[in-house]
């Protein structure tokens, strides 16, 4: 696999830390997760594939074997507000040198993770994702009611704009290690990486002249505006998304919305779309309308099995139970995806160890392997830097 | 940059594509974006990119597209499965035993799964979304979901990911010299992001999303996870999960407002920290939140939590965001302000430059192709 022998040291956080370290780990790099030995539960459920180190930073003995771990990784994933980990004696310029003084570690590439720029005003704020997708502009452009745009959990900023982000300059960096042989701080935040991802929204809008994202929000193609692009209930309460924008796809979906439905209704409404409807804005509310009754006369089920294996771009909303049965994959949870072929099946997550990882699970293990003596273990113990993993059964 | 020297094909499609040709191009790599002769497009995300213009129902086009592919280090390939292969410009013809280029990252992005019951249908970006099982656990109204744009299907679950990958294959061609495809289709991709909500959602031990959408942490279902009406129609954030945090809020929140208004018995059992415990004292709490949001203007909010870990902080426009963000020079940076950097490039406008300048072509062969309709200039 792409990162097998890459060796990555993540201190637990929030979302945007481990999913990169899920990243990392789904394609093959090895991940310790630094916990604190004072917890007894971790809630992360990013966790398949990695291992977990319970140890305290702030006790001489727990900086020294930390800075040694360091010191024979790769990658570094860092998730906390700016400065924290200087303060530990971890920051970059410990690993990767300053100013003609060399670092400890100068191929470590150095991958901070926060939420605020850590260069701007909100930098020493607490926040969460819908903060920064609050300040990334993107969250006034979003579907929601009439007063205020819905926001889609917290994967906009901490997982698309965050911890995806990161993985990708994490990446990035090992691709320029290899031609030049350094490390280098890699600096996400999540408020940018909304911003990033959300380009295409962000640049139509700013670009009124394309009319793509002219409007007001709720008034344009792809944010409710446009009927054949939206969510409609079924006489079930189940849902379907209809996103059929090009005009040949309209008028399949069209054609087949009105082939079934019942007489009744089209003759009570005294009014059939067509697919010149489309192109007629005035007509838009009518058309919402007729849409809105129309697929309120038959089951979601219904309406998929009309729709099915056609360009109409009509498609059921799945739960998440419905969807992971299409996937087939006889897994409860998203595989690592895309697949590169050289990959074949890749590592396959095993059942037991998916989304519950105790902390400190692998203390033992992993300062075995770092090479540490059965009295530096023991000094360990002493000083508080870690418990002893069977001692807290 | 890191993806300096790197040649990259893209075929013209719809946002995933463009979006994956953008990252690439902003680290570096020469991104050149094919399209049809007389194309006309939409697309924004193409900044750093020149465009070819080849009709490949030429003949003589379609060997003119195998030569460029057979020059290039990766291969964008936005088309439903078949399109290329149909085109002589399938996988086999580059990767192959024989192939032409042994060393090409092939990436292609589709919408629905490519062995799928779904993989020969239209689709967008909506509808992907309601295959992935995420969309229906989205907030909205009480009977239906909201949909982010097509932020999560097209961009994150589609364009990026397809990226990171490309960026892996290309790290184990150091290794091997040998290139790949790799397959991208987003109702995968929207699920491999959505993995944190999808994988509490399947195992509801977890109290993370055990309940009906909308009546969970993250969806709306906790008031101090929410957005807020203010009295000039601004909107404010609030999401001061942990307790030390919410604290934090509460106080700065109620001495804000009126001494009236907050002591008043009807909020009696809200304003204290413990009520972030009682669930049944949510819906109080919510009104309590409602009302007092709307009493003042979100910049007058903003301000009193401003510099504070209450979590909250206004809603802002995509133009005051800009301006935030430009503020900074953090990057990466979205150059509204900047005319030099187009937000259109026309099909066909650097075809010579691409053939004749760099891929050393003829310039009487350059002018047949020209006569045939093989390539096309734009004005």
């Amino acid at each position: 696999m792409a990162l097998k022998g890459v060796k990555v040291v993540e201190f637990a956080g929030l979302a945007p830390g481990p999913f990169a370290g899920l990243v990392l780990a789904d394609n093959g790099a090895t991940v310790v997760r630094i916990d604190k030995p004072s917890s007894t539960f971790s809630p992360d459920i990013l966790c398949r594939n990695k291992r977990s180190l319970a140890i305290n930073p702030k006790t001489t003995s727990g900086l020294e074997v930390l800075k040694k771990l360091i010191i024979s990784s790769d990658v570094l994933i860092d998730p906390f507000r700016p400065g924290v980990m200087e303060r530990l004696g971890l920051g970059p310029d410990v690993f990767l040198g300053k100013d003609g003084s060399p670092g400890l570690n100068e191929r470590l590439i150095y991958a901070r993770i926060v939420g605020f720029s850590p260069t701007g005003p909100h930098k020493n704020m607490a926040g969460h994702d819908i903060n920064y997708l609050a300040l990334s502009g993107i969250l006034s452009m979003l579907p929601g009611s009439d007063d205020r745009p819905a926001f889609p959990l917290n994967l906009l900023a901490d997982f698309a704009g965050g911890g995806m982000i990161c993985a990708l300059g994490i990446i990035l960096a090992l691709f320029e290690r290899n031609s030049c042989g350094l490390g280098q701080v890699v600096n996400a935040d999540m408020v940018s990486g909304a911003r990033y991802v959300s380009s295409f929204p962000l640049l139509h809008h700013m670009n009124a002249s394309t009319g793509t994202f002219a409007g007001k929000r709720g008034t344009n193609l792809l944010d409710g505006g446009a009927p054949f692009y939206n969510i409609y209930v079924c006489s079930d309460g189940g849902c379907m998304s209809v996103g059929c924008l090009e005009p040949q796809f309209f008028k399949t979906f069209i054609e087949r919305f009105v082939n079934a439905l019942p007489t009744e209704f089209k003759r009570e409404f005294g009014w059939i779309p067509d697919s010149s409807t489309q192109s007629d804005r005035d007509k838009w509310p009518k058309l919402k309308e007729f849409m809105e009754l129309g697929f309120r006369t038959r089951t979601r089920d219904e309406w998929g099995a009309v729709f099915m294996g056609t360009d109409a771009c009509a498609v059921p909303i799945l739960t998440p139970e419905e969807a992971n049965d299409l996937e087939s994959s006889g897994k409860p949870f998203p595989l690592p995806h895309p697949k590169i072929s050289s990959q074949g099946m890749g590592r396959e997550p095993s059942e037991s160890s998916t989304i519950q990882l105790p902390p400190g699970k692998h203390t033992e293990d992993i300062l075995r392997e770092l090479g540490l003596t059965e009295i530096e273990y023991q000094r360990l113990v002493q000083e508080g830097a870690i418990y002893s993993y069977g001692s807290k059964l | 940059m890191a993806l300096s020297g790197k040649k990259v094909l893209e075929f013209a499609g719809l946002a995933p594509a463009p979006f994956a040709g953008m990252l690439l191009a902003d680290n570096g790599a020469s991104v050149i974006r094919v399209d049809r002769p007389f194309a006309t497009t939409l697309d924004v995300l193409c900044r750093g990119k020149r465009s070819i213009a080849i009709n490949s129902k030429i003949p003589s086009g379609r060997e003119l597209l195998k030569r460029l592919v057979a020059s290039s280090d990766i291969l964008i390939d936005p088309f439903r499965p078949g399109v290329l292969e149909r085109l002589g410009l399938g996988p086999e013809v580059f990767l192959g035993s024989s192939g032409l280029n042994q060393q090409l990252i092939y990436a292609r992005i589709v919408g629905f799964p490519r062995t799928g019951p779904h993989k020969n249908m239209a689709g967008h970006d909506l509808n992907y979304l309601a295959l992935s099982g995420v969309l229906s656990m989205l907030p909205g109204s009480v009977n239906k979901p909201a949909f982010p744009l097509n932020l999560l299907a097209d961009f994150a679950g589609g364009g990026m990911h397809c990226v990171t990958k490309i960026l892996l294959a290309l790290l184990m061609r150091e290794q091997t010299s040998r290139g790949q495809v790799v397959d991208v289709d987003m109702v995968s991709g929207t699920r491999y992001i959505s993995s944190s909500p999808l994988i509490h959602r399947l195992h509801p031990s977890t109290g993370r999303f055990p309940g009906k959408r909308g009546t969970n942490l993250l969806d709306g279902g906790a008031p101090f996870y929410n957005i807020y009406t203010c009295k000039d129609g601004g909107l404010m954030t609030v999401a001061c999960i942990e307790p030390r945090f919410f604290k934090n809020f509460l106080e700065r929140f109620c001495e804000a407002l009126p001494k009236d208004f907050t002591s008043s018995e009807k909020w009696q059992g809200v304003v204290n920290d413990s009520v972030q415990e009682s669930r049944e004292l949510w819906p109080t709490l919510q009104l309590f939140l409602e009302t007092g949001f709307s009493m003042l203007t979100r910049d007058e909010w903003g301000k009193v939590f401003f510099g504070t870990d209450a979590c909250s902080v206004p809603v802002l426009t995509p133009e005051e965001a800009s301006e935030l963000s430009s503020s900074l020079g953090s990057a990466p940076q979205i150059a509204f302000n900047d005319r030099s950097a187009s937000c259109f490039l026309n099909p066909g406008e650097h075809t010579r430059e691409v053939l004749v300048t760099e891929f050393g072509v003829p310039e009487n062969e350059y002018e047949r192709l020209l006569e045939e309709g093989a390539i096309g200039e734009s004005k």
